[in-house]
Formats: C-alpha cells, sequence, structure tokens
C-alpha cells in the first residue's frame, strides 16, 4: 500500500475569497508507517488529507493510490472509495448526534455495507482499547471532545481500512490519553500496514512517528524524512 | 435500514410527534371516509340493490326524476316490446305511517309488481302477492323502529291500510327506509289526494320509472325515441335521489383537502428534520454513504412514520366505526378502509419528495470546516 500525491494543486473558496491551499505539492507516505503533518494553523494540513482521502478533487495533479490515480475518479467512485479503503476521524463533527458510543461504530460498518452484528465484538474491543470500554452505551454527544475523538478513531479503525487519515487526534486530549491514541495509531498503521497520515501540533505525536512531514518545507520544495 | 432506524429511535420524541399528526390526519380521512359511504349507503341503498341496470324517465324530468317522473302503460309496454331488454314497473314517494301498535314511521315506497325482478322476495315473512294488494314488505330499519310482521301500517291522512307480511334487508332511499308494496297499491298512495281520507277509485296507471334489464346490444336510444322516455343508468340514477349529490359533494372535499394536508404536514416535518441534520447528512457522505442510500434510508424513516401513523389511524376510525354501531350512518368496510390508508401513506411519501433534493445535495466537503 502507497499514497503519492504528485504537483498537487487544490483552490478553495469562490471570487474574492479564493485561496490556493495547495500549490504543486509533491508528497510520498510510506506504507506500513505512521507519519505525522505538521505546519502552522492554515498551512493545509486538512486539506492535503481531504485531497488524500478521496473527499476532495484536486484542481491539478494527480494522487496515487497503490499507484492508481484516484485523482479524476466521479463522485460516486470516490464514496465508494471512502468506505472502502479510507477511515478517516475529521477535526472535528465526527459523530451521529443521538448514538450511543457503540452505535457510533455499528452505524459505520452498516454505511460501508458491513453487517453490524459482524462486527459488534470487534467493536466493543476497539472502544476498549481507546479507554470507553465502560460506556458503550453512553450517547456520545454527551461525551467530552477526547472522548468523542477516541470514538471516532475506534469507528476508523473498525474498518481495516487501507489509508488511515486523522486530523488533529490529540488536540482535545491529556499527554497520557495522548500518548495512548499514538500507540494505538502506530499499533494499528504495523498490523495492517496501512498507510497513516497524521495532521498534528502536539510533539507527542511528532515523537512516537516515523516519519514527519512538514508542510512549511514542503512548500519550500523539501521533504524531511526522519 | 439499520442505520434509519437507529436515527429513528435516537430521534424517537420527534417522530413520534410525527406520527401523532399522520394519525390524526389517517384517523380523520378514515372517519370522512365512513360518513361517506354510510350517508351514500342511506341515500341510495335501495338503488343500488335494484337487479336493474338502467331506469326510463319521463323525458320532460330532467332533474328529481324519482319526484318528477310518470311514465304510463303505454310507456311500460313499449319497452316490454323492445327486444334484448326486461322491463318493471317502479314506483318511489316519500310517506308516513303509524301502526296498530301505534308506531310512527317515515318510510320510502317503491312500488313493485309482485314476482317482477324487482320484487325484493323476503328474508323472514312471506313476499309481495298479486293477490294480496294491501301486503307490504318493509327494510331492516323498519324492524328496528318497532315494525313487525303482521303489524296493520295505515298511511297517515290518507287512510292507506297495508298489512306486514314480510321484512328484507337493509334498503334506503334519501335517509328513509324502504317499504316494497304491490304498484297498484302504490298508485293509491302516490294519487290520493291528502285530507280526503278516501283513497282515489281508480288511480292513474302511471309510475316513476321504468326498471330495465338491458342486454348488451339493445337499442336504448331508438326506444327512448319512441316512446318519449329518458333512460339513464342505475348508477347516473343515484344524483336524482335527495340530496345525494349536494352530501357527497360536501364529504369529497373534505376528504381531498385532508389529503392535501398530509403531504404538507409529512413535507415540513422532513424539510425541517432534514435541515436539522445536515452535518449528520454531510458525515455519512464523507463516510463513503452513496446518495442513493441516504435517499433510501430518509424515504425509509418516512414510510415507516407515514405507515405505523396511517395504520393506527385506521385503528381509530375502524374503533370508532364499531363504536357508533348502526346509530349513525358510517360505513366503513375494509377494502375502503385499505383504500383511504394507503392513500395517505402515498400523498404522505410524495410530501417527502421535496426534500429528497436537500438530501443528495448534501456537500460532504463541509467536514474539514473546523468550525462544526
Ligand atoms: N472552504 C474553504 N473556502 C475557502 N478557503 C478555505 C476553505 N477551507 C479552507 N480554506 C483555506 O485553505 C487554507 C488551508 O486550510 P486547512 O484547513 O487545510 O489548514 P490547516 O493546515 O488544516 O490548518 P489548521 O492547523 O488550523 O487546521 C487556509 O488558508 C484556509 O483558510
Ligand atoms: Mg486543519
Amino acid at each position: 500500500m502507497s499514497l503519492d500525491l504528485l504537483d498537487v494543486t487544490v483552490r478553495l473558496g469562490r471570487g474574492e475569497s479564493r485561496v490556493t491551499a495547495l500549490s504543486g505539492l509533491t508528497v510520498s507516505f510510506a506504507p506500513a508507517a505512521l507519519t505525522a503533518l505538521v505546519g502552522p494553523s492554515g498551512s493545509g494540513k486538512s486539506t492535503l488529507l481531504a485531497v488524500a482521502g478521496a473527499l476532495l478533487r484536486p484542481d491539478a495533479g494527480r494522487v496515487l493510490l497503490n499507484g492508481a490515480d484516484i485523482a479524476g475518479l466521479s463522485p460516486a467512485q470516490q464514496a465508494r472509495l471512502r468506505r472502502e479503503r479510507i477511515g478517516y476521524v475529521f477535526q472535528s463533527g465526527n459523530l451521529l448526534s443521538g448514538l450511543t458510543a457503540l452505535e457510533q461504530l455499528l452505524a459505520a460498518a452498516s454505511v460501508a455495507g458491513r453487517s453490524p452484528r459482524a462486527v459488534r465484538a470487534r467493536a466493543i474491543e476497539l472502544l476498549t482499547e481507546v479507554g470507553l470500554g465502560h460506556r458503550l452505551r453512553h450517547r456520545a454527544d454527551q461525551m467530552s471532545g477526547g472522548e468523542r475523538q477516541r470514538i471516532a478513531l475506534a469507528r476508523a479503525l473498525l474498518l481495516e481500512p487501507d489509508v488511515l487519515l486523522v486530523d488533529e487526534p490529540t488536540a482535545a486530549v491529556d499527554r497520557d490519553r495522548a500518548a495512548g491514541i499514538v500507540d494505538l495509531l502506530a499499533a494499528t498503521t504495523r498490523r495492517h500496514s496501512c498507510v497513516t497520515v497524521v495532521a498534528t501540533h502536539d510533539p507527542v505525536v511528532v515523537d512516537a512517528a516515523d516519519h514527519v512531514v512538514d508542510m512549511a518545507r514542503l512548500r519550500a520544495g523539501a521533504d524531511s524524512p526522519r | 435500514m439499520y442505520l434509519a432506524l437507529l436515527e429513528l429511535k435516537a430521534a424517537r420524541g420527534r417522530f413520534l410527534l410525527m406520527g401523532s399528526v399522520v394519525v390524526l390526519v389517517a384517523a380523520l380521512v378514515g372517519i370522512v371516509s365512513g360518513f361517506t359511504t354510510g350517508l351514500g349507503d342511506d341515500t341510495i341503498s335501495a338503488l343500488r340493490r335494484l337487479p336493474a341496470t338502467h331506469l326510463a324517465f319521463d323525458r320532460g324530468a330532467d332533474s328529481d326524476q324519482f319526484a318528477r317522473s310518470l311514465v304510463g302503460e303505454a310507456e311500460l309496454d313499449g319497452w316490454r316490446e323492445r327486444d334484448g331488454v326486461e322491463a318493471a314497473p317502479l314506483g318511489v314517494s316519500i310517506a308516513r305511517g303509524t301502526t296498530d301498535r301505534k308506531v310512527e314511521v317515515d318510510f320510502a315506497a317503491f312500488g313493485v309488481e309482485p314476482g317482477s325482478f324487482l320484487d325484493p322476495g323476503a328474508a323472514s315473512g312471506t313476499a309481495l302477492s298479486a293477490g294480496e294488494p294491501s301486503g307490504v314488505v318493509v327494510s331492516q330499519q323498519l324492524v328496528k323502529d318497532g315494525v313487525r310482521v303482521g303489524d296493520l301500517l295505515t298511511v297517515d291522512r290518507l287512510g292507506v291500510e297495508l298489512e306486514v307480511t314480510g321484512t328484507t334487508g337493509r334498503s334506503s332511499y334519501g335517509h328513509v327506509p324502504v317499504a316494497y308494496l304491490p304498484v297498484e297499491t302504490w298508485q293509491r298512495i302516490r294519487f290520493a289526494t291528502p285530507g280526503t281520507r278516501a283513497a282515489v277509485a281508480e288511480p292513474p296507471h302511471q309510475y316513476s320509472a321504468v326498471a330495465l334489464k338491458a342486454g348488451a346490444g339493445a337499442d336504448l336510444t331508438g326506444a327512448d325515441r319512441a316512446l318519449t322516455t329518458r333512460t339513464v343508468t342505475v348508477e347516473d340514477a343515484y344524483a336524482a335521489a335527495p340530496g345525494y349529490t349536494g352530501e357527497r359533494l360536501t364529504m369529497t372535499s373534505i376528504q381531498a383537502f385532508l389529503y392535501a394536508i398530509a403531504p404538507l404536514v409529512v413535507g415540513a416535518f422532513f424539510a425541517v428534520w432534514t435541515v436539522q441534520r445536515r452535518p449528520e447528512l454531510a458525515l455519512l457522505r464523507a463516510m463513503g454513504a452513496s446518495r442513493a442510500r441516504l435517499l433510501g434510508h430518509t424515504l425509509a424513516q418516512a414510510a415507516i412514520v407515514v405507515t405505523a401513523g396511517a395504520v393506527v389511524g385506521a385503528a381509530l376510525a375502524a374503533a370508532l366505526g364499531l363504536a357508533v354501531g348502526s346509530e349513525v350512518p358510517f360505513s366503513l368496510p375494509a377494502g375502503a378502509l385499505v383504500a383511504t390508508m394507503a392513500t395517505v401513506v402515498l400523498v404522505g411519501l410524495a410530501g417527502t419528495a421535496v426534500t429528497l433534493r436537500k438530501v443528495t445535495t448534501v456537500d460532504p466537503m463541509t467536514m474539514l470546516g473546523a468550525g462544526r
């Protein structure tokens, strides 16, 4: 499994507020490795994840998933790719309101065409791993930001994606929890040999990552593998 | 479907509220439909029961034919001679009477020729017979009113005496229960001068209409021209029954309004529901749910709420039908109930159609806004 962005340009917004979020960006993400994506706010981290996650079609350039270009896919093909091969944890708004922690995971399985009953045991296991084993039946919208983010992470892991994209997973949790989340991400990455990209400002994540990609340096044209 | 049900459960308060509105609308539709049929039966069940295909009225009578039209012996004989047609005289008029046990009743006097195809026979007692001109067969409602076989029924102010020989099933005309009697006796009632207390010795040999059983090839227009009659189907003659057209118009317009309200209410609810959960829809799209799936999901929720509402509403309407019994003209056969509820479901679902576009146009990119 590999993920490469070649000369990708993305412009966002319309008219006056139109900005070039990514301009001619080229970067490779290593398979079976955890990459930390760092850079100042507004440098395009979230935008890069969206392009890599088939959520956003770049205005120019190619996005190669295992060598196959996904930049030109139709919206329906993109949707299919997202539900079958991509795990995504957004910066916020990850959960369906009114559902319990466990139901969040089962609903995701159902969207991906999997039987909720078949994944139930695994879902409970994952929620326990992120430290929410005792809150399976609590409504997710009554939980804290960090707890919600952990549910979203468990949900992304449930379907064993080829590409795992995580946007600021530790922004709302304490240091110990952050370490736990990073460990889980690293372990999952190794176990499934998936490409994992984590946009972050958190030194805990950066320290544990296999590679670090700095948006500021990328813009200057230099990648910095460690 | 799993997700649709999860969401239903999560937002059950809102869906229950919506469902109860559907219940009320459905129950109201059912009740109105029950009254439409019930009142209709009360007005024309006697006509519906007639084993005739057509009625030939006097050409001069355009409306209220049962009250206005008079056809004579010549027309009756003329119709009897036509090929492919069976003809029998029919007299219709409204009268009041009192039995020898002092029961006062209104009744629709239907004069028929004993033994003709219009003769209703008798469910109990004996049928009309030509040899017994004062015999009368009363319908069910008159029995309920207290008229019994063997009673002597005197027509008020005319003094015509009738002897109740038998009973027959439900039959009413213009909200008045029917009594069948030999057409000669009917003529004595119809053509008597009220207050004289003396029956006309030789009343005119006229009838309200000639009832016809016409085969497919019968030339009715030709016969009408030759006999100066105006033939209409029995169904078209319903309109000539007193009050029938007005009642139907009233009831069907109430029903039409309800059918218009149902989709608006359901549509408005789902429009609000969809706007409220745009963030969820965006997330589902971002997670890879296809447009078709979200559509199916929303439609499934609508179908569940609307169907459940209609079923409960139907049960309410049916329960009301049982509760009022036969005290009021209410009739809601299972077939009619199913048909009206199916219509409620269909128009309710049609109401969600406007919302469906909003569901499919949700942009998963809104997930990127960090301000969510
Ligand atoms: N929908 C949009 N319309 C217009 N401009 C946008 C839109 N979304 C993002 N941008 C702009 O694109 C640029 C890159 O945004 P992006 O969210 O990728 O940054 P980021 O590196 O993730 O920042 P942060 O660390 O604050 O999350 C920013 O300048 C932002 O203002
Ligand atoms: Mg961001």
